[in-house]
């Protein structure tokens, strides 16, 4: 694993972000992450999970504020410095975001394209031992024996760890995952969620991990901040949320599911 | 999410586009009004003749429409609180939310939607000079035609099967040669690749306005130009039509981009991809089967033009068409028509097969 300062894997200053149509999404955001957490944010769809994410890795550029990612500033980069530092941060979606008409293997080893030579990756081709790695990736997430098939005949379930042997090929330092089970049936939902806890604990690997299952954050969560309308609301452990908690986050009308033990 | 937040700056550009909807919707209505009154108080000419719609045209008023719809517009803008929201706000999507479920029937916008709709109607029927009774009474002169075309004759049968084939193949060649630089240019073309940088935005708008005029022009003129260049024959055919086919392809083909899941471009790029990768990896095979689909209809609209372009000397059945239309021959041109008809029909089944094996 690659030397790391002493620095928190993430550590953001003030961040805000104002969308182009004006709408606020976020604002005046403090956070600190420390390395090797496992980090869940919960929050009401729209309260500016997403974003959050989005900023760490800069698929959005945030309109206030700054980044940092192992001490170096997210915010400030460009260009090739930029994609080596996305290069670090692997990011899981809730709709997987396959390829879904290339095969599966392909899909693992589209991890691989940040530190791939350019020509021979737009022909799709990579060199013997990247194809082994992948392969090594897929056997981790139980999918070796369905690395020919494409990927949109894979199940849901099955098209997540895809995406989580995906992240793993991209050998990175720090984990983003959105809302990963929420579009799986809830029965399959640990499946996933145990494939990311492995990564957290046996590899050290830091994940930032929105969720709106109160269980799945008391059980796999150390840690737990929420956000409302763009703010973050509360910062904590998972032993700490209770349903007075949980009313300051969903508002007053909400009520946790039955089966939360709240 | 917070209350959206409007600047000063964007709340004056909105008012500046309402106003210019509404003037521009109460000047045509204004003068469609005009060009109504005058055709139906019956105005003659100096020889007593009825005015036609080109002279009454003659007569409107434009300049008093602009001022006067320009006074209505600003009018309506101003007692909008009163009367409701303009048509130019309903189009600009900004029309307040109680208003919004009122039926047409009672805002003056619905009204004006429904008035202004029947003007275009009535005015359009006279300025096309619609006539019905002639329409119904006068089929003999036509019948001529139509009894030839019914009895075709089999001494074109030959000729007009080669040139066929030439049609065929005039129009793959205009279609392939059209595929890979329609395919470069549609990646500028499309505008949820070209919103991140001031280059790609003046891309997008080089490529557009480029291939909207391109495709504004006639394959037909095309021809005439590839004529005068390269002189008669198919080969001119193929070039009128490759070009018409690059800027046809590069819309439809923008259009597939811009449509494209966002979700797999965010996950290369969240890998550290160059733009290049994520285009191979997050677009081109999100973008592959459409494509081909359309390239195949393209094929299909191409073999039908090519006939026209055939008019005028570009080569293929059109070619021999033309002479036999001009000396009145309809049994061969029956021949003919019918020889065209089957190989539209045909590629229009062969390319709907093949659409659906892809898609």
């Amino acid at each position: 694993m690659a030397a790391r300062s002493n620095d928190a894997a993430v550590r953001i200053e003030g961040l805000g972000m104002v969308y182009p149509g004006g709408v606020r999404a976020l604002a005046g955001i403090d956070l600190e992450v420390r390395e090797g957490e496992f980090l869940a944010v919960l929050g009401l769809s729209g309260s500016g999970k997403s974003t959050l994410l989005r900023c760490i890795n800069r698929l959005i550029k945030p309109t206030e504020g700054r980044v940092f990612i192992f001490g170096r500033e997210a915010t400030a980069l460009r260009g090739a410095e930029l994609r080596a530092l996305r290069r670090q941060v692997a990011m899981i979606f809730q709709q997987f975001n396959l390829v879904k008409r290339h095969t599966v293997l392909a899909n693992v080893l589209s991890g691989a394209l940040g530190r791939s030579a350019l020509l021979p990756s737009l022909a799709l081709t990579f060199p013997a031992e990247e194809q082994q790695r992948a392969l090594g990736c897929l056997d981790r997430v139980g999918l070796g024996d369905r690395a020919a098939s494409r990927a949109d005949a894979l199940s849901g379930g099955q098209q997540q760890r895809v995406a989580i042997a995906r992240a793993l090929m991209q050998e990175p330092q720090l984990i983003l995952a959105d809302e990963p089970v929420a579009s799986l049936d809830p029965a399959l939902r640990h499946s996933v969620m145990r494939h990311i806890e492995v990564l957290n604990r046996d590899e050290g690997l830091t994940v930032l991990c929105s969720l709106h299952d109160i269980d799945l954050v008391a059980r796999y969560a150390t840690r737990l901040v929420a956000l409302r309308d763009g703010r973050l609301v509360w910062d904590g452990t998972p032993a700490e949320f209770d349903r007075t908690t949980f009313k300051e986050i969903y508002g007053e009308e909400a009520e946790p599911a039955s089966n939360t033990g709240l | 999410m917070a209350a959206p937040t409007s600047s000063a700056g964007r709340g004056w550009m909105q008012r500046a586009r309402i106003l210019a909807v509404d003037w521009a919707l109460i000047v045509i209505a204004w003068m469609m009004a005009e060009f109504l009154l005058l055709a139906f108080t019956g105005r003659r000419g100096p020889t007593g003749m009825l005015l036609t719609a080109e002279q009454i045209l003659d007569l409107v008023h434009y300049w008093v429409a602009a001022a006067g719809g320009l006074v209505l517009a600003v009018g309506w803008s101003l007692l909008e609180r009163v009367i409701g929201a303009s048509p130019g706000r309903s189009l600009t999507g900004s029309v307040p939310a109680d208003e919004k479920e009122l039926p047409w029937t009672q805002t003056l916008r619905g009204w004006f939607a429904a008035v202004f709709i029947e003007l275009t109607f009535f005015t359009g029927w006279l300025i096309t000079e619609l006539e019905l009774v002639t329409f119904l009474t006068k089929f003999g002169k036509a019948a001529d035609i139509v009894r030839g075309l019914a009895h075709p004759s089999a001494s074109v049968l030959h000729e007009g099967m080669i040139l066929l084939v030439q049609t065929i193949f005039l129009a793959f060649m205009a279609t392939a040669f059209a595929i890979p630089i329609a395919f470069v240019l549609s990646f500028p073309s499309a505008r949820n690749l070209t919103r991140g940088s001031a280059p790609a935005r003046i891309g997008y708008l080089v490529s557009r306005t480029v291939m909207n005029f391109v495709r504004a022009v006639e394959p037909l003129v095309w021809a005439l130009i590839f004529i005068s260049w390269v002189g008669i024959g198919p080969f001119a055919g193929v070039l009128a039509l490759w070009v018409h086919s690059v800027a046809a392809l590069t819309k439809l083909y923008s259009e597939q981009i811009e449509s494209i899941d966002p979700g797999p471009m965010d996950a290369i790029t969240a890998t550290g991809a160059s733009t290049l990768q994520v285009l191979r990896y997050g677009v081109v095979p999100q973008v592959i089967p459409p494509f081909l689909s359309f390239t195949i209809y393209r094929w299909d609209i191409n073999v039908r033009m090519s006939t026209i372009i055939g008019f005028v000397g570009g080569g293929g059945i059109g070619y021999i068409l033309k002479p036999r239309v001009d000396l009145g021959e309809w049994g061969e041109v029956g021949t003919l028509v019918l020889l065209i008809a089957a190989t539209v029909w045909v590629m229009d089944i062969l390319s709907a097969k093949i659409r659906e094996r892809i898609v």
